[in-house]
């Protein structure tokens, strides 16, 4: 800590003085943040290792990096070889978080226009009830959406693990948010030249709109990817279980006694990779979508 | 579900969504401007219309109706013939002696304890990193941002089976307590309450033998010694695990909003002479309040809901010390075939969210405000006061 | 309608459309009358609880075989959590025509009429045990038909027992027995005793003491003197580390205890089997009916029935199917493959001279005791089990009180 400085002080002395105080700082910081990164890193290091141990390796080093001996037959080949259905789970995944983003964008991309722009009415209406509905925890609609997907005959399809996800209030919003920053004028010339409001929304604002597009397309594809709540309640043939479902049987037991901890820390590690490649891609784009809420405050 | 560790768009938006209102108004006109505009408007906003009605609104009104009924779970809740209940599931759980009660308000117990833990410490440590991290001088800001920001994407599911593993007894959390010479418990398998613990540690009361006054006496049919468990140390592991993943997230949050504070403000508090401490304490604090507000807020509606973990590391055990509402109420619903007591436990999780927020809300108001109001009702007190005895 | 909202209008009406024909089937049927019964080749729906490959293949196998002779379709689905997945089945459009059913939760969905009640439809329905009959009657009516069952032995690591000095010989019958052997290992230095958490094991101790959660009448009987007396030797059990809960030593089951070596003992069924050769194949054991208490030998008999659905439209081919699923023979078939013990008294001779080692558990079947046949006391019970790791710190008679209390208000509403 610094001492408050007097204020008769010289300036240069004053100056060295902030100069020194902050190396010291730096150096502080840093090892602060050496320290802390370790916290956040090191469990996927032991994931990683761990995942390429035998059994008792595992249960025995559980600390060390390094597999002695490196095995895949124990925990990767496992995963393939049909003692679990790990491919048809991330089949299943692929497709859920492929309609799910793809309908997303559709349709949150084409309310947050029309909210954004278009004049009709009940519009203000609408825009409340978005913004009420996105404060509706989600946690208890898992029994509410098992009833409803029941009585529309969809439980258990496809169709029930992807069509509660496209309820994407927050989507929407960001849409709106977005367009409202782009300029009226290109819209006014377009529609001047005869074209109609879908031809403008998709031939000279949805181009317009990539950042926003970019960044509901992660937002989507994380968290389809990850849902883990929704496919309890949707479906319950195995043939229909995305990774994080399948996780869970793993862990709850369906492989039978013992523990297997290589086994599903592979499956988590290879559930875990195509977020991580996503996430190191367009960090940028991830670090705007966990922003796009506060900034607006 | 929006669980904690997806980025808070949702929620953010609600507490950021008022801006909207504040644009200046444009004209308004009950017509578009050019003819279809209103058609138009309507048809663009109805796909997703839909789907939030069909997947949010009448699903509460189902699960509103079967939490009225006596359904047991076979052929459909809105059959004629279904036993209507009136308000006796919410009876059972909030005022009618029994099982049932002392469950949901065992669930109650662990997730305060819970959010009393979580939601500090994960607001603590993401306002510090990102305070560390906005120091002008550092090396490598992106790859620690990153590293800090990691786990919040990733599934809560794979990152549970890292911790279910990191925590077993002979894992590699107790490996670095033996480091420093500690024996760590067996995490998940140990349901002994901290503040038990703590009370025993310290010679205070043996938790073997209890009290009498406390175990005899209770509130909605837990003891006060039940109430005043704390988290088992199961609980603990957990509460570790979700404040590793979401601080990553809020801290971003805090960053961004660190990196939008005016320098000059902080240049001339520099100059006034103010310490760290006190450049912290009186200027940045202040400037943070909307984003702390916003954090908190996150915090407190995520942790209510605490299910993916449980559901993965503990099922609710050890000795229902981990169960948590959102958990009882799934475990209820789709594990006993009690549907209605499940949905009636979602809804009076639902109102608890509401009102903890409105109340934190109340807490946070803006403060100067209120001290204003204070200094009034003060001054008009004395001047009452002086009214009476002149 | 403009030219301009054309496009989208389409897929709107399109998305809605598909919904809405999804929706017109509303999946939920009415329960209360019997479903018209299909004529023809049915194609059945079969959710088994498998306890691994084995079980899978050898149903999968036996479904394929059965299908073939009667021109019917079967369809065998292995349940990853059979409970929570039948229960979403019955809440929702259609559930499986058979399934698995554990005897504690038949009560639970005979009660609300879900169960197709054709336990004497069966062939030679009186050849199953008495004891499994009971299990699967539910006021009166007898449900559906056992599958298989097993008891509870205790399992012997036969080198630790042997480091501790004992023989056969010290094979204890007796409580007292029991508790001479237990310290006698514990002098050794070694875990005695490990034991499951929960009312499925340390229930046995109340059967021994003639006592029982719920009686013969349906009626809960938790807080009697017998049942007192049991939970009062195990906590003594406990207090001294004569016998220790699997979960204290960081094991998920007893099994894996005596497994990995962290117990000289423990009390589990025949499934401890397969365990022990797949995940410890060096550990040498043995198996021993439990020890009797004071009202004699009882143990633990789990059991499950070939439940058939009362919503199912192929009530006929579902009872063609289980009567050749409970055949003599292929009761048999199944014991060898996944190692189950038959329901069936008829092939009692040949199963014990096939599987020698088993002769403990079967031993144990006319002193099995089944499970709580009443409905809605699951969330009981687990308070049960609750209460019961706690029993070395708590007392006998408050854990027993409780739960007499759930039970009374369990099952009296």
């Amino acid at each position: 800590m610094i001492a408050i400085s007097p204020t008769a002080a010289a300036p240069t002395r004053y100056h060295n003085r902030r100069r020194r105080n902050g190396i010291v700082w730096v150096v502080v910081g840093m090892a602060v943040l050496v320290v802390f990164a370790l916290v956040y890193l090191y469990p996927f290091v032991i994931q990683i290792a761990s995942s390429f141990k035998t059994n008792p390796d595992a249960t025995a080093n559980p600390l060390s990096p390094v597999p002695h001996p490196v095995t895949v037959v124990n925990s990767f080949a496992k995963l393939f070889n049909g003692s679990t259905d790990f491919p048809l789970w991330t089949f299943n995944s692929l497709v859920v978080t492929l309609f799910v983003t793809g309908g997303r964008l559709f349709l949150d991309s084409l309310a947050g226009y029309a909210l954004a722009r278009l004049r009709f009415p009940g519009r203000g209406a609408l825009f409340g009830g978005i913004l009420a509905v996105m404060a509706m925890p989600g946690v208890v609609l898992m029994i509410p959406k098992f009833l409803v997907l029941n009585q529309l005959g969809i439980y258990d399809t496809y169709a029930a693990m992807i069509l509660p996800l496209l309820a994407d209030a927050g989507g929407v919003f960001i849409m709106k948010q977005f367009f409202e920053t782009i300029p009226v004028s290109v819209e006014e010339a377009a529609r001047i030249d005869g074209a109609s409001t879908f031809q403008i929304y998709r031939s000279v604002v949805l181009p317009m709109a990539r950042p926003a597009l970019i960044t509901l397309t992660i937002l989507s594809f994380q968290g389809s990817w990850n849902e883990f709540t929704n496919m309890l309640v949707a479906v319950q043939s195995p043939n229909l279980y995305t990774l994080p479902r399948g996780l869970a049987d793993l862990v709850s037991g369906s492989l039978g006694a013992g523990t297997q901890y290589p086994l599903k820390l592979a499956a988590a590690l290879l559930a875990t990779i195509p977020v991580a490649i996503v996430f190191i891609v367009f960090q940028r784009h991830f670090i705007r979508g966990a922003n796009e809420g506060s900034t607006k405050g | 579900m929006a669980s904690v560790s997806s980025p808070p768009v949702a929620g953010g938006a609600v507490i950021g969504g008022t801006a909207a209102a504040n644009r200046p108004r444009r004209q308004r006109r009950r017509r578009g401007r050019y003819p279809g505009e209103a058609l138009a408007g309507l048809l663009f906003t109805s796909p997703a219309i839909l789907m939030l009605v069909l997947f949010l609104l009448v699903p509460i009104l189902m699960a509103l109706w079967v939490s009225l009924t006596k359904w047991t779970g076979q052929g459909s809740p809105f059959a004629a013939g279904v036993p209507f209940a009136g308000g006796g599931n919410y009876a059972n759980l909030l005022t009618r002696p029994g099982l049932e009660r002392s469950d949901f308000m065992t669930s109650i117990r662990n997730v305060l304890y819970y959010v009393v833990l979580v939601v500090p410490l994960q607001t603590g440590i993401a306002l510090f990193l990102a305070m560390v991290l906005n120091q002008r001088r550092l090396k490598g800001k992106t790859f620690f941002r990153t590293a800090f920001y990691f786990p919040s994407v990733t599934s809560s599911v794979a990152i549970s089976i890292v911790f279910l593993f990191m925590f077993t007894g002979g894992g590699a959390v107790n490996a670095v307590l033996r480091v420093f010479g500690i024996q760590g418990p067996s995490w998940f398998n140990d349901a002994n309450g901290l503040v038990h613990l703590i009370l025993g540690g310290l010679h205070i009361v043996d938790p073997d033998n209890p009290p009498g006054a406390l175990v005899n006496h209770g509130l909605l049919g837990l003891s006060w010694w039940d109430w005043l468990s704390g988290p088992s140390v199961a609980m603990c592991a957990i509460i570790a695990l979700v404040v590793w993943t979401t601080s990553g997230t809020f801290m971003l949050l805090f960053l961004a909003a660190l990196q939008d504070l005016p320098a000059d403000v902080e240049e001339s508090s520099l100059l006034d002479g103010a310490n760290r401490w006190q450049r912290l304490r009186y200027v940045t604090l202040p400037q943070l309040r909307p984003t702390m507000f916003l954090v908190i807020t996150l915090g407190l509606i995520g942790s209510w809901q605490v299910f993916d973990q449980i559901f993965i590391l503990s099922q609710g055990g050890p000795d229902k010390t981990t169960l948590s509402p959102a958990y009882l109420s799934y475990t209820t619903g789709f594990g006993d075939q009690n549907y209605p007591a499940g949905a009636a436990m979602s809804f009076v999780l639902f109102a608890i969210i509401v009102l903890m927020t409105a109340v934190q809300r109340w807490l946070l108001r803006d403060s100067d405000a209120a001290r204003e109001r204070k200094a009034q009702r003060a001054l008009r007190r004395a001047q009452r006061k002086q009214e009476v005895s002149a | 309608m403009s030219r301009m909202t054309r496009p989208l209008a389409g897929a709107a009406v399109l998305a809605a459309a598909a919904l809405l024909a999804a929706g017109c089937g509303s999946g939920f049927s009415s329960s209360a009358k019997q479903p018209a019964q299909s004529s023809g080749p049915a194609s059945l729906q079969i959710l088994i609880g498998s306890s691994g490959d084995a079980e899978t293949a050898a149903v999968k196998a036996a479904a394929a075989q059965w299908a073939s002779n009667t021109k019917n379709k079967a369809t065998v689905i292995p349940a990853q959590n059979l409970d929570q997945q039948l229960g979403q089945a019955f809440a929702g459009s259609a559930p499986p025509d058979v399934f698995y059913m554990d005897a504690s939760k038949v009560a639970d969905y005979a009660s609300v009429g879900a169960l197709y009640p054709y336990g004497n439809k069966v062939n030679d329905p009186n050849g199953f045990y008495p004891a499994l009959r009971t299990a699967f009657t539910y006021k009166g009516t007898f449900y559906c038909a056992p599958k298989d069952f097993s008891t509870l032995g205790l399992v012997i690591n036969t080198a630790m027992w042997a480091k501790a000095g004992l023989t056969d010989a010290d094979i204890p019958t007796t409580w007292d027995q029991l508790t001479s052997v237990l310290t006698k290992i514990k002098a050794k230095g070694m875990v005695p005793l490990a034991v499951s958490p929960t009312h499925d094991r340390v229930d046995a101790f109340i059967s021994q003491a003639g006592g029982s959660i719920v009686n013969k009448a349906g009626k809960p009987d938790a807080d009697s003197q017998q049942n007192v007396q049991a939970l009062t030797f195990v906590q003594g059990l406990l207090k001294s580390g004569l016998m220790q809960y699997s979960s204290q030593l960081d094991t998920g089951w007893g099994g894996e205890a005596l497994g990995t070596g962290k117990a000289a003992m423990t009390i589990e069924g025949n499934w401890i089997e397969g365990a022990m050769k797949s995940d410890y194949p060096k550990i040498k054991y043995e198996i021993a009916p439990l020890p009797a208490g004071p009202a004699g030998a009882a143990t633990l008999e789990f059991t499950t029935c070939w439940g058939i659905s009362a919503k199912s439209k192929n009530h006929a081919a579902a009872i063609s199917f289980v009567n050749a699923m409970t055949a003599p023979q292929q009761q048999l078939a199944f014991a060898k493959a996944f190692g189950v013990i038959p329901s069936r008294q008829s092939v009692q001779a040949t199963y014990e001279s096939q599987f020698p080692t088993d002769k403990a558990f079967l031993d144990g079947a006319p002193n099995g005791v089944g499970p709580v046949n009443a409905p809605k006391v699951t969330t009981v019970l687990a308070d049960y089990d609750t209460q019961l790791t706690q029993l070395a710190k708590g007392s006998p008679t408050a854990v027993l009180q409780r739960l007499q209390t759930n039970l009374t208000q369990a099952l009296g509403s």
